[in-house]
């Protein structure tokens, strides 16, 4: 865990905390997701019993556009797309399809789409946002948690945003104050939420 | 005749040989293994021709080591079947145990997680009651095992061996009553045991079952049983044909005083308490025939001398 800042496992139970340590190592590692949390903080009392990781990611990229990856060539109406990165080719054929129905999207090759757009259809296309990657970024790091978290804790809530996020989770009803409680480890970083 | 549990590994040319003499030798084979060229047998085999059957075995590029597990059914029980704990720890052990001998049943509770939430059902309690050990991986906190152990241990009564993160010593004192074997430091972790210190605590753990076994052994020498468990699935191969359509690994799995025999209860239970043994005994003498809750099997329990007053 060199890449991260900050990485502290906080716990009642040296020897416990010390396994916790290397679990979320292990996880963050499988998941790559290690280049993107910048701090984090665990705490887990099994007493209570309640669960938390707290932290602050990297500077995610920004939303990637269409022409970002492809051309967009328009003549006479007859607009053609030349995708260079085929990765973002399955979001932007659904956005594509919902957008202008499927019929009138044609690929006749893997790299290739086809379609006949009116003038004001045309009008930004190259602008379409098609894939934001801090919302995939924010799906796998609260799964993530959720494996390093001892199973049994069930009771969750979760948050992300301004490259913050945090993740509680309990056996039983999450205590009232927990925000509180949540802004106190995010103090132990040198961090606000 | 002492049988000792061995497993033999070597070529699969001319390992009929092999099996031939070791039952002409008075063993039985217990399991068998092919494995692209290779075969490994597990068998029990008399303890004075060890030496000739490896001398037999030498030019097939055989070899004999001892197994001590050979012959037993082990339930590995994992608190749930989730990411949390698969493919490590739970398989790890279950594996590892498996390399000596053993045959090993993975069980994963449908509500074992959590402290104050784990609960175990009956059909889960009745399914590790019918093996002969039971090996408890449990997680990482002193808390949540002392808390939670009683209720998974509730109408267990086979041997437990008790794994857990915190170390050895200190899952002694958080068990009360106590329970048979103990290791420590085989706790939740979500990495593969590769490295030399990891797999000494797995040796730690495969060590732990066979004393716990062995000092079961022991008590069951005092009453001996009826017939050994090895010799009746003989007899149930030779004389119940449809066993060999059953396409399990182990169609019969042999355990240290019963057997598990996968063919359904309902057609087959009264034949097999029919089935003839030795001159007018039958299996329905020898042993108690019941339902298993593991599908629809059939579990034998071998009676004890002192029930029946005999031994064949």
């Amino acid at each position: 865990m060199e890449a991260v800042e900050y990485f502290e496992v906080e716990c009642p139970e040296k020897a416990g905390g010390d396994y916790y340590r290397h679990i979320a190592d292990v996880v963050l590692l499988d998941h790559n997701l290690i280049r993107v949390i910048w701090k984090l903080h665990i705490f887990i009392d099994p007493r209570i019993p309640l669960f938390i990781a707290a932290g602050r990611t990297r500077k995610v990229p920004g939303i990637v556009k269409l022409r970002d990856f492809s051309d967009v060539n328009a003549r006479e109406g007859k607009v053609t797309i030349s995708i260079g990165d085929e990765s973002y080719l399955a979001p932007l054929l659904q956005i594509l399809w919902e957008k202008f129905g499927k019929e009138r999207v044609e690929q006749p090759d893997r790299f290739t789409i086809v379609m006949n757009l009116s003038e004001s259809e045309l009008q930004g296309l190259e602008d379409l946002p098609v894939y934001d990657p801090s919302e995939s970024l924010y799906k796998d790091l609260i799964y993530a948690l959720q494996v390093i978290q001892p199973e049994g804790f069930k009771v969750r809530r979760q948050y992300y945003g301004k490259g913050r996020f945090y993740l509680v989770a309990s056996e039983d009803t999450l205590p009232e104050d927990i925000e509180e409680i949540v802004r106190e480890k995010f103090s132990l970083m040198g961090e606000s939420l | 005749m002492i049988l000792v549990p061995v497993t033999y590994k070597g070529g699969i040319y001319r390992h009929d040989e092999i099996i031939d003499l070791i039952e002409d030798l008075g063993g039985y084979i217990i399991q068998k293994h092919m494995i692209a060229q290779e075969v490994v047998l597990q068998a029990l085999v008399p303890k004075d021709d060890i030496e000739l059957i490896r001398r037999i075995g030498k030019p097939l590029t055989g070899e004999v080591t001892p197994s001590p597990l050979v012959g037993t059914e082990i339930a590995v029980v994992t608190m749930s079947l989730e990411i949390h704990h698969l493919p490590h720890a739970s398989c790890d052990v279950a594996e590892y145990i498996r390399r000596f001998g053993a045959k090993t049943n993975m069980i994963g509770l449908a509500r074992g997680f959590g402290k104050r939430i784990s609960q175990m059902n009956d059909e889960e309690r009745d399914v590790i009651n019918e093996h002969d050990c039971a090996v408890y991986l449990l997680g990482d906190f002193e808390t949540c095992i002392k808390h939670k152990f009683p209720v998974l241990r509730r109408g267990i009564d086979v041997p437990i061996i008790l794994c857990g993160g915190p170390p050895t010593d200190v899952l002694k004192t958080l068990i009360d009553p106590p329970v048979d074997g103990y290791v420590g430091g085989v706790g939740r972790f979500m990495h593969r045991t590769k490295e030399s210190e990891e797999l000494s605590k797995m040796d730690e753990v495969v060590d732990e079952v066979t004393r716990v076994l062995d000092r079961k052994r022991e008590v069951m020498a005092k009453d001996p049983l009826s017939i050994s468990p090895a010799r009746l699935m003989d007899i149930i191969y030779e004389k119940i044909d449809e066993i060999h359509d059953v396409l399990s690994p182990t169609p019969i799995t042999v355990q240290m005083a019963g057997l598990r025999v996968k063919l359904p209860y309902d057609t087959f239970a009264s034949l097999l308490r029919k089935t003839e043994i030795d001159e007018g005994i039958t299996i329905g003498d020898l042993a108690d025939v019941h339902p298993s809750r593991m599908r629809d099997y059939i579990l034998l329990r071998i009676k004890p001398f002192s029930e029946t007053n005999m031994v064949v």
